[in-house]
């Protein structure tokens, strides 16, 4: 997107879109814009509202109503300057002190009577049919976006297809404090996976925040390789998110052991399709779990890679509060809306548990899958 | 599962047939009598593991793996058991299969499950649909549909290209058979669905009339009275209560 790669080299989080503000952000309609002397502005709005009762059921509350000839984006200024010279042919005599405004969707009235309903306070009337956005922006970014490549629109700080922003925003301040950290434990349980040849070059980490005191549960390596044939594609079940919840789990397990005494609860060995034990040294560098949680419920996990769909799904699943990954899997990841998938698992109506998600983007490494293929699945 | 699991140790009364069993319409059409009733067989293996899962207090939904008309894994729900969100019965029965042992040797290599199918009495849900993918399944059969979560056709449609969305001009581009077609679309899986399906959907029901303990503040479920009753199927084995599969 044209306004998310202005962004400099500096590590920031990037919150993921939902699936419906992707399938819904680009989507524009046609309304007509006329020009009217300054002084005509009121008069042109009771005129509309008599022509168009309620906009024809429009909400067009983000998009401004007038906005003055020099403001309006050039292709617009444009537009109605062609239809100025057609409607009075001869030298131009336009004055700087003209509005331009939204008269209605071209749906909701046809050209002829509204040039009828104008004419009584500009003449002639230089009506012309122009793109705008259909529906509210849900970033500042966006709104900047288009109001230089449709109209002036205005952000104000909801988001009906998702997380609302200052939810958003407030996750933002907590997660920002240590991020770096996160990551940082994340890719040294990704390099020890790769360098032991245990699995690929991907960590997770898993963390715990209470009153403002963030601490891993659970860091785990990619183990896809460990005792596993090299012939097939690796053992999915030791997805390093697979593995660091059924770390967390493990920790919930031993704590009810201490609280009921006597365990009834056999688990099983490393020996089938499940690499639960921390095995490495960075994997062993954990708090233990002290509240009484359900599952992973409203924890927060750090990935160095997005994802997979399985591994996404799990993430909901287990009532994740926070998600945030490094690189996105464009192929094969599964919580972003704008990759080939368009899953967006993280945030969807039909599903029973939502949660936020970023893409912490460090400038240059965030381009590329960086150390893995880019079909893999992390 | 190990030997003192409950799984060996105590085998499941044999569901009675009630006539007439539940099968998909397309099934009945296509499918020769002797076909389905080893389906209907396989399903019915399910269901005990499901039963199972019931008894000890999970969710029930059981499924095996066929591998040349033979079952070699077993699996129910362990959620609540394991404190982990993400036990389904798929992954249960996939570690019995590569748990086991001929001497220290793995007896079935990772490349057994591509000549797999699975019967599972609840459908995937977009997690295991993604790890049946991923572990290259051959064919699912399921029996009640899953509108929560489900990931062969509920929610989303894993089993076919990872469930990416065609349009967007790029079917055009991507003629069947060809490189990139082959690149999204060498793992699918074939899925059926509405096997035995009123069999599954009243377990599920036995289970939500149950209290769940472990769940935050458990809500009262003494008022709510087990329906044994199951709609006629709609189009391919829907049904609402949704489930972990």
């Amino acid at each position: 997107m044209d306004y998310e790669s202005a962004a400099g080299n500096k590590s920031r989080l990037v919150p993921l879109k939902t699936t419906l503000e992707v399938e819904t952000r680009d989507r524009v309609i046609n309304v007509y814009v006329n020009a009217i002397p300054v002084k005509q502005a009121s008069n042109a709005l009771s005129i509309i509202r008599r022509l168009i009762p309620n906009d024809g059921g429009l909400d067009l509350q983000h998009l401004r109503r007038f906005v003055k000839y020099d403001d309006a984006p050039p292709h617009v200024r444009a537009s109605i300057s062609e239809t100025r010279s057609l409607v009075t042919p001869g030298p131009e005599n336009e004055t700087p002190k003209e509005l331009i405004f939204i008269a209605g969707s071209v749906d909701s009235i046809s050209k002829e009577s509204l040039i009828e309903g104008l004419s009584s306070i500009s003449n002639p009337v230089c009506i012309c049919s122009i793109q705008v956005p259909l529906l509210a922006p849900t970033s500042h970014e966006q709104a900047a976006f288009w109001t230089s490549r449709y109209w002036p629109t205005v952000y104000k700080k909801s988001n009906p297809f998702g997380p609302h922003p200052s939810i958003v925003s407030r996750a933002e301040e907590d997660i920002n404090e240590d991020v770096e950290k996160w990551m940082a434990l994340a890719d040294g349980a990704a390099q020890e996976a790769r360098a032991t040849g245990s699995g690929e070059d991907i960590g997770v980490v898993i963390v715990t925040r209470k009153n403002g005191i963030a601490r891993p549960v659970a860091i785990a390596g990619d183990a896809r390789w460990l005792d596993w044939p090299h012939s097939s594609r690796g053992n999915v079940a030791a997805h390093a998110t697979l593995r660091a919840i059924a770390m967390v789990a493990d920790g919930l397990r031993a704590r009810d052991e201490d609280q009921q005494g006597v365990s009834d609860i056999t688990i099983p060995a490393d020996t089938g399709i499940f690499r639960d034990q921390p095995r490495m040294p960075t994997e062993q560098c954990r708090s233990p779990i002290d509240d009484d949680g359900y599952l992973c419920h409203d924890l927060e996990i750090y990935c160095t890679h997005e994802p997979c769909v399985m591994c996404s799904m799990a993430i909901v699943h287990s009532r994740f509060g926070r998600v945030v990954f490094r690189r996105r899997m464009p192929s094969t990841g599964g919580l972003c809306s704008d990759g080939e998938l368009g899953h967006g698992l993280f945030w969807r109506k039909e599903l029973n548990w939502t949660l936020l998600a970023w893409h912490w983007s460090s400038g240059t490494d965030s381009i590329g899958t960086c150390g893995v293929e880019s079909d893999l699945h992390a | 599962m190990g030997d003192d699991s409950p799984l060996t140790s105590k085998s499941p009364p044999p569901p009675s047939t009630p006539p007439p069993v539940s099968i998909p319409k397309s099934a009945s059409q296509c499918m020769t009598p002797s076909e389905i009733s080893t389906h209907v067989q396989f399903m019915r293996e399910a269901l005990s593991m499901a039963d199972l899962a019931l008894q000890t207090s999970e969710t029930p939904v059981g499924c095996v793996f066929v591998h040349r008309g033979r079952i070699i894994g077993r699996g129910m729900n362990a959620t609540n058991r394991t404190r982990n969100g993400t036990r389904h019965a798929e992954f249960l029965a996939l570690d019995e299969i590569m748990r086991a042992r001929d001497g220290k040797k793995p007896r079935y290599a990772p490349e057994t499950l591509r000549e797999c199918d699975l019967y599972v009495t609840v459908e995937p849900c977009i997690m295991c649909a993604s790890l049946l993918r991923q572990v290259g399944i051959r064919k699912v059969f399921f029996g009640a549909a899953n509108e929560k979560f489900g990931g062969t056709g509920g929610v989303l449609s894993i089993h076919v290209g990872n469930g990416r969305k065609a349009g967007d001009g790029v079917e055009g581009v991507e003629v069947e058979g060809g490189e990139e077609w082959e690149r999204w679309h060498r793992d699918d899986y074939e899925v059926s669905g509405g096997w035995l399906r009123e069999e599954a959907i009243v377990l599920l029901r036995r289970f939500y009339v149950q209290e769940n303990d472990r769940a935050p503040e458990p809500r009262s479920k003494k008022d709510r009275v087990l329906k044994l009753e199951v709609e006629p199927m709609g189009e391919e084995g829907k049904m609402g209560d949704g489930s972990a599969s």
